[in-house]
């Protein structure tokens, strides 16, 4: 049985790894891949120590600061899909079949693009819709696009975009821009760009690839088409909590709760830490610092020092 | 060993993947950014069915994305 299991790959099952590595605790991390969400992104300028960095190489130096550990096992390339409890821990299932029992849990699983579950999103995805704005917008050149989503995501898609396509729909759901004012501003200012307040994105049509997308003015209740032959969905993500589901307690977006000073969940033995959780700032810095919670409240779990209150301490003797 | 054509854009991650995995493996490739050429985009979109990057053209069958272990097996990797 191993002591602790760490589920994930991105900046907060890195986080957690360096730390628990210290301990000599039998360890195993199961990641599908390194580098976690920001591994898409064209440059990094907030991860604490690197001035600029691109997301591919935050997740070379996540990877490489991971293995250079001693004494932690990687399994790599393979999806933790579900976890039970066993007496004395539990029971981390993956993909192939294999799995792994243990004391304690990290759960650092992330979360995924969140969809928008209309009709022809998924029949067109790689023929017109697309889910790497920054990879696919220079493949636009010259053509009608619209991206879905008013938060940052949407902003910086649009902002992709600029070099590229002749004309940008933004597609917003309510009436207002979220997002970075200073991007806000960018994107207000480029002609290119028309903005489409309160659209709810209805269905993605095509025939061999997107001709279109219609929409419903959300104020008139009047249904729209647009022209397009792309559509970038940028709405945002959902955590990555199904495998949990059931064994710890989760809010209503399906984030694990936890205890922010310990990173401990509703279940004793699992932690969890990064965007999966409850966390209101999703970052890499802080996933970073949340997992090392989490690793450091798992050792004392494995130890039996689980921190208590100083009179919990005494009444155990 | 088969011909390897990769379509590119500068910015994408899974095309850097994929040409790390080349050069870690001794695989001689070619590339193409489609980013700032037409044709090719077109002939990447017409070859593939598929209007996104990476592409790539290992000896005339066509592998969509970054996917390892589709490229292992046609080019006998491990």
């Amino acid at each position: 049985m191993y002591d602790v299991v760490i589920i994930g790959g991105g900046p907060a099952a890195v986080g957690a790894a360096v730390y628990i590595a210290r301990k000599k605790l039998k360890t195993v991390l199961i990641a599908k891949e390194f580098g976690g969400q920001s591994i898409i992104s064209a440059s990094i300028e907030n991860w604490i120590g690197d001035e600029l960095l691109t997301g591919f190489e935050l997740a070379q130096k996540l990877e490489k600061h991971v293995r250079t550990q001693k004494g932690i096992e990687i399994i790599a390339g393979e999806l933790a899909t579900k976890v039970s409890e066993i007496p004395g821990g539990f029971r981390v299932d993956a993909e192939s079949g294999k799995f792994f029992d243990t004391k304690t849990i990290i759960l650092a699983s992330g979360s995924s693009r969140r969809r928008l579950g209309v009709i022809g999103e998924a029949k067109f995805e790689g023929k017109g819709v697309v889910f790497c704005s920054t990879c696919d917008a220079p493949v636009f050149g010259g053509k009608t696009v619209a991206v879905v989503g008013g938060g940052n995501a949407g902003l910086e898609a649009a902002v992709d975009l600029f070099p590229y396509a002749q004309k940008i729909y933004l597609l917003i759901r309510s009436d207002a821009m979220r997002g970075d004012p200073i991007t806000q501003d960018e994107v207000r200012a480029n002609p290119k760009v028309e903005i489409v307040y309160n659209a709810q994105t209805d269905e993605i049509l095509g025939d061999q690839f997107v001709t279109g997308l219609r929409y419903k003015d959300l104020k008139s209740g009047e249904a729209k088409t647009l022209s397009v032959e792309g559509v970038f969905v940028e709405i945002g993500a959902v955590p990555n909590s199904e495998l949990v589901k059931g064994l710890v307690d989760m809010n209503q977006f399906n984030e694990v709760i936890i205890d922010h000073k310990t990173g401990a969940t509703s279940k004793p033995g699992i932690y969890a830490a990064g965007d999966v959780t409850d966390e209101i700032y999703k970052q890499n810095n802080i996933s970073v610092g949340d997992a090392v919670k989490a690793a450091l409240s798992a050792y004392n779990y494995v130890l039996g020092m689980k921190r208590q209150s100083p009179a919990a301490e005494v009444s155990n003797g | 060993m088969p011909n390897v054509k990769i379509y590119t854009t500068p910015p994408c991650v899974y095309c850097k993947m994929a040409k790390a995995f080349f050069q870690e493996n001794s695989i001689k490739y070619e590339e193409v950014d489609v980013a700032g050429d037409a044709k090719a985009r077109q002939e990447m979109i017409t070859k593939s069915g598929q209007i996104g990057v990476p592409v790539i053209d290992v000896g005339g069958k066509i592998v969509i994305g970054f996917d390892k272990g589709r490229l292992s097996e046609l080019l006998n990797i491990k």
